[in-house]
């Protein structure tokens, strides 16, 4: 494991710049209620415009519709639509996972039918691997596709989805194949399944706050095209297993709570400040430098062709905790009581955080489980 | 569309890490470190560390040093720190060096030490009970009580920077003008008190960019370099230790309790090596009061966590003399509260974050000292 220095470079520089001016002129301060983090509004106008600049899908081949950007410049745009909380929902499971998935594993039909839209700010995805008995033990999910004429009849239960019922698509991990004693991971496979196909059922799990993110999808012999199957038959746990490197260690799992810190530096300037908060003011820049080095050197390692699993899972489980722990400095330093109605914007974004931000250490793999896989890489072991 | 030109890369020859990671390899045994902290000073290791070259790199070869950059300079220290090293590195070469290629003053033969710049108990500007008078010559007589001076014991010329009548100063004294009285820090290194009576030495006017502040900027380097060598070495020993005991029939590394110790330590290893070596490119460049800041408040408290993790995974192994744990948590203990606490820094930091207003936060953080103008 090395985490080698990097910095952005001449060209990197002048993308940030020309996101910061365009969101400068989209999403001026004041203008917005900022998202915290990934959770973020679903503004298909929004991701229309991002998409005409080449942000979404931007590391997809141009054959595809993409603009043959590499993971750090992808980076660059991630992080500053994030240090917004622009409304960024709509695209954001497609850009950061799904698209790269289609591209590496999908057919050709699939790439063309899928990455051009993509590219384009169009499709919404979600995410379809914990079930009601499978969550952290991923491999034991039995939510079952069988074979048919030319294609697949699903049935199960899907658990968690996020944002299913404003999406598109859905990529699903489905048991292909009876479990083998001993060989768990073998008999998944990976499928796009359309949100609106007959038999699919879409129901809320209202989130502890009473709103709308989660859902429970229920397949009742939903078909699927023997042409929607990613890869091979069988090989989806693989698959799965490196869409998940793309879920880590980026800007999404350290960036959240930004929004609200640079609220509330907002709201107090021009009034003195005790000490105490311009101390953490300046302890929270300083460790948001060094995290960001380090998810920085993770973006890099992968455009040179590295598979940083281990260094990601470690940012990603460090970042996640950061994420929290900003949180909870605010709360011990800040002497008002705050209500996701209250007046003042940082303290409604205080609020959501205090609510909404246990699920950073638990979305997309808990912590748990992280600090297994890098644990497991430390000691030189397969993960 | 503006096009940006990226500053020039800082490259670290890579012969530099192999021969300080070879030479301490086979000098810094575990035998010989703890012999060192039993004797105060470790002179067949200085003397080889000094055959190298090593002792003096980053010093411009005009004023007698080795060259090279301080990017060099400090990877030969984070080796120091990974190996834990019983030598006055950082005082004779970047620290100590430093001031005196910078005032123009000759160097000794023999070891520089540097006094810290601390609290006004040790300042020089009227407060506490330091005075010093230079004459016209530039000879200085110093009276007053300096503390933990790294190696004072052993050194030959000791170095302050001091303000004397509106004039920032260069002085250094002859060991042999003071009385120097032994003290260990916690890890048994020498950290000694010098009084200084009548001593007299040599002043130099400090140029621009030399004074009190900039050598704690620059001590603070140090030490961030130090711990993040010492904090890779106590992982990995943690994850060797832990792979090795057995207990309930399997190395306790496959306990999830254990892992979490190793994944939070393996993090705080990294960060801090990515803090000393972001911070050392910067400063190799220019000015670099955030990234250096921001890298030792990082490495301070990584430090606190870094340590905790490691001895809970070694169980009582790590709480021995034998086992060589110690000498890496001791010395990150004590170099923690060298070149300034995590309070120091904090506020320090927080007043360049709040001078660049909600708009410029996030700027700080991707382009550190450059977003301060």
């Amino acid at each position: 494991m090395r985490f080698t220095p990097t910095e952005l470079t001449g060209p990197e520089l002048d993308l940030q710049a020309e996101v910061r001016e365009f969101l400068a002129a989209e999403l001026p301060p004041g203008t917005h209620e900022p998202c915290l983090g990934m959770a973020a509004d679903h503004d298909r106008e929004f991701s229309a415009k991002m998409a005409a600049r080449g942000w979404v899908g931007m590391a997809l081949p141009s054959r595809w519709g993409g603009s043959d950007r590499t993971a750090v410049q992808r980076f660059i745009v991630v992080e500053e639509m994030l240090r917004c909380g622009a409304p960024v929902g709509h695209h954001w499971v497609a850009d950061r996972q799904t698209g790269n998935v289609i591209l590496k594993f999908g057919s050709d039909e699939q790439r063309e039918r899928f990455l051009p839209p993509i590219c384009r700010g169009e499709l919404g995805f979600s995410i379809g691997m914990s079930e009601p008995d499978s969550g952290s033990d991923l491999a034991s999910v039995s939510t079952r596709a069988e074979r048919s004429d030319d294609g697949w009849v699903v049935n199960g239960t899907k658990i968690w989805t996020s944002n299913a019922h404003m999406n598109d698509w859905f990529i699903c991990l489905l048991r292909t194949a009876p479990m083998e004693d001993g060989n768990k991971h073998a008999g998944l496979s990976q499928f796009l399944i359309d949100l609106r196909s007959p038999g699919l059922e879409i129901s809320p799990i209202p989130f502890l706050d009473g709103s709308h993110h989660f859902n429970e999808v229920t397949f009742h012999d939903v078909f699927v095209p023997d042409i929607n199957v990613v890869g091979q038959p069988g090989m989806g746990w693989h698959q799965n297993t490196t869409e998940m490197a793309y879920e880590r260690g980026g800007p999404d799992r350290w960036l959240s709570p930004f929004s609200t810190v640079e609220q509330l530096l907002r709201e107090a300037s021009g009034t003195p400040m005790e000490d105490a908060v311009s101390d953490l003011f300046g302890e929270l820049a300083a460790r948001w430098w060094g995290i960001r080095n380090l998810s920085l050197s993770v973006a890099r390692l992968i455009d040179e062709g590295e598979a940083p699993s281990v260094e990601s899972a470690l940012v990603k489980e460090m970042g996640t905790r950061y994420e929290q722990e900003v949180v909870e400095k605010l709360v011990q330093l800040i002497d008002e009581e705050y209500s996701p109605e209250s007046e003042s914007l940082f303290e409604r974004l205080l609020a959501q955080c205090v609510v909404t931000f246990p699920g950073n250490t638990i979305r997309g793999g808990t912590i748990e489980i992280l600090r297994s896989v890098a644990s497991k890489g430390l000691q030189g072991l397969p993960a | 569309m503006t096009v940006t030109t990226a500053p020039e890369p800082v490259v670290v020859d890579e012969l530099i890490t192999e021969t300080a990671d070879r030479l301490f390899g086979e000098l810094c045994t575990h035998e010989a470190v703890q012999a060192a902290e039993e004797a105060g000073v470790a002179p067949d290791i200085w003397d080889a560390f000094c055959e190298t070259g090593f002792d003096l790199i980053a010093v411009p070869e005009e004023a007698g040093g080795s060259g090279g950059t301080l990017a060099e300079a400090i990877e030969v220290l984070r080796l120091v720190g990974y190996h834990s090293a019983p030598i006055p590195a950082a005082e004779n070469g970047i620290l100590g060096g430093w001031l005196l290629a910078q005032a123009g003053i000759e160097r000794p033969d023999g070891l520089v030490t540097v006094v810290p710049p601390r609290a006004a108990e040790v300042g020089w500007s009227g407060g506490g009970a330091c005075s010093m008078e230079i004459a016209g010559d530039g000879t200085a007589v110093l009276n007053g009580e300096a503390h933990r001076v790294p190696w004072a014991r052993s050194a030959e010329l000791i170095v302050c920077v001091c303000d004397c009548d509106g004039q920032t100063s260069v002085v250094a004294v002859p060991a042999s003008e003071c009385e120097i009285t032994p003290l260990p820090n916690m890890a048994g290194e020498p950290r000694d008190t010098v009084r200084f009576v009548g001593a007299a030495g040599v002043a130099a006017p400090a140029p621009d960019g030399v004074d009190a502040e900039a050598l704690a900027q620059r001590g603070a380097l140090s030490r961030v370099a130090l711990m993040a060598g010492a904090i890779e070495k106590m992982c990995q020993l943690t994850v060797s230790y832990t792979n090795e005991r057995v207990q309930f029939g399997r190395p306790v590394a496959r306990f999830q309790a254990v892992q979490q110790h190793l994944v939070w330590a393996a993090q705080d290893a990294a960060l801090v090596r990515m803090a000393a070596e972001v911070a050392a490119r910067e400063a190799t460049r220019g000015e670099a009061p955030f990234e250096i800041a921001a890298a030792k408040l990082i490495a301070n408290q990584a430090a606190a966590r870094a340590t905790k993790a490691c001895h809970q995974a070694h169980g009582a192994m790590g709480m021995t003399q034998e086992y060589p744990l110690h000498h890496f948590s001791r010395r990150l203990w004590s170099w923690r509260k060298e070149y300034g606490s995590d309070a120091h820094w904090s506020a320090v930091l927080g007043t360049m974050a709040t001078s660049v207003g909600p708009d410029g936060l996030y700027p700080l953080i991707t382009s550190g000292t450059a977003a301060l103008g």
